[in-house]
């Protein structure tokens, strides 16, 4: 039995071959090995987002935090960066006193990272209950101040001539910059 | 001259089978090539997403970790505003306390408050108003209690009462509080 193939039949089948080939070639050396790595790219960015917006999510908590934070002490941040102004203090705390009069400030050393200044006052007081309200307004006051020990208070005539140590609680200077910045 | 009714078939390389051939394998092997090219193209996206994915994690942790000191350096001043508040209402209630301690009989000229101690003067009409009235209760609060009476020229007696309290004493007093 002969088969008759023309030579065109021949050219033919051997060029689908060759074809064939590449697209074999084509498909498994290179089509499939990216298809793969398509994959696991696709994996890793799939589990980078997940852990971005973890990373958002706490990101907000904490904005939420801070801003939570800040609005419920603002009084007291604004305290810690406000300067302390003797001649503005006996203007806003005269009216608990017959006379009241700041002398020297100096600084202490620092109390947690806080500057500290020590003032001394004396000041002249009707009786204990203005002291009383005095101090209860000092811890509404624009600074953030303690009095402290020793405190005096001495008989004169219808009068109660009281001194007192004050101490004043600043914002360190790096961190001053940096609240009133960020506020 | 013509030997044949038919025209001649006009002969080419590129037969109906061959021209099917090329059709069916450009095709295959564009949607090969457009497959190849789409991969590349993703894995291209997926790089930069993945860069600017960690750019970002990169801003967020910086930010986040500005976020954190602020928190701590807050609460740092909260913590110090809220013990300075409650050292001026400390002492507003001690200051109370002194002067409700004195009775009316004895009238007191001078109170001195110091970190560990008591300084009062003041007249009083005799030495027991002052012992029962005065020194009794001052005693209860501080350690040490010293009083000295000079008289003065109409029968009563102007007094300097000195307490203190002992640091050591104190605490161990709290201590005993505590495992109580």
């Amino acid at each position: 039995m002969k088969i008759n193939i023309s030579r065109q039949s021949i050219y033919l089948i051997s060029l689908s071959f060759v074809l064939l080939i590449f697209i074999l070639l084509f498909a498994f050396l290179l089509l499939i090995p990216e298809g793969k790595t398509y994959r696991e790219n696709r994996l890793v960015v799939k589990k980078e987002s997940a852990e971005l917006r973890k990373y958002q999510q706490y990101n907000d908590e904490t904005q939420e935090r801070l801003k939570e934070l800040q609005h419920e002490n603002r009084h007291i941040i604004t305290a810690f960066d406000t300067d302390f102004n003797p001649s503005r203090f006996e203007k806003q705390y005269a009216k608990y006193f017959s006379d009241l009069k700041l002398k020297q400030e100096t600084r202490l050393d620092d109390e947690k990272s806080f500057i500290v200044y020590e003032v001394n006052t004396s000041s002249k007081i009707n009786s204990p209950q203005s002291f009383y309200d005095f101090l209860d307004a000092l811890n509404k006051s624009d600074w953030i101040i303690s009095v402290n020990f020793p405190i005096n208070f001495v008989r004169e005539n219808m009068l109660i001539k009281s001194s007192f140590k004050m101490k004043v609680y600043a914002d360190p200077m790096e961190s001053n910059t940096t609240s009133s910045e960020e506020l | 001259m013509k030997y044949s009714y038919t025209n001649r078939r006009r002969k080419s390389p590129i037969t109906h089978e061959l021209q099917l051939l090329f059709m069916f394998f450009s095709i295959t092997v564009f949607m090969l090539l457009a497959t190849y090219a789409f991969l590349l193209f993703k894995d291209y996206k997926f790089a930069q997403n993945l860069v600017a994915m960690q750019q970002e994690r990169y801003d967020l942790n910086i930010s986040l970790k500005s976020m954190d000191e602020e928190i701590i350096f807050i609460q740092k001043q909260a913590q110090l505003s809220e013990g300075v508040y409650t050292r001026n209402t400390v002492l507003k209630d001690s200051i109370a306390n002194m002067f409700d301690l004195v009775p009316s009989e004895i009238t007191l000229s001078e109170a001195s408050l110091l970190e560990n101690g008591l300084v009062l003067k003041g007249i009083t009409p005799n030495k027991d108003v002052y012992n029962f009235m005065l020194q009794a209760p001052l005693r209860s609060i501080f350690h040490r209690t010293y009083s000295s009476f000079y008289p003065i020229g109409n029968g009563w007696l102007r007094f300097v009462s000195t307490n203190y309290i002992d640091k050591e004493a104190q605490e161990e007093e709290e201590v005993d509080e505590d495992e109580d």
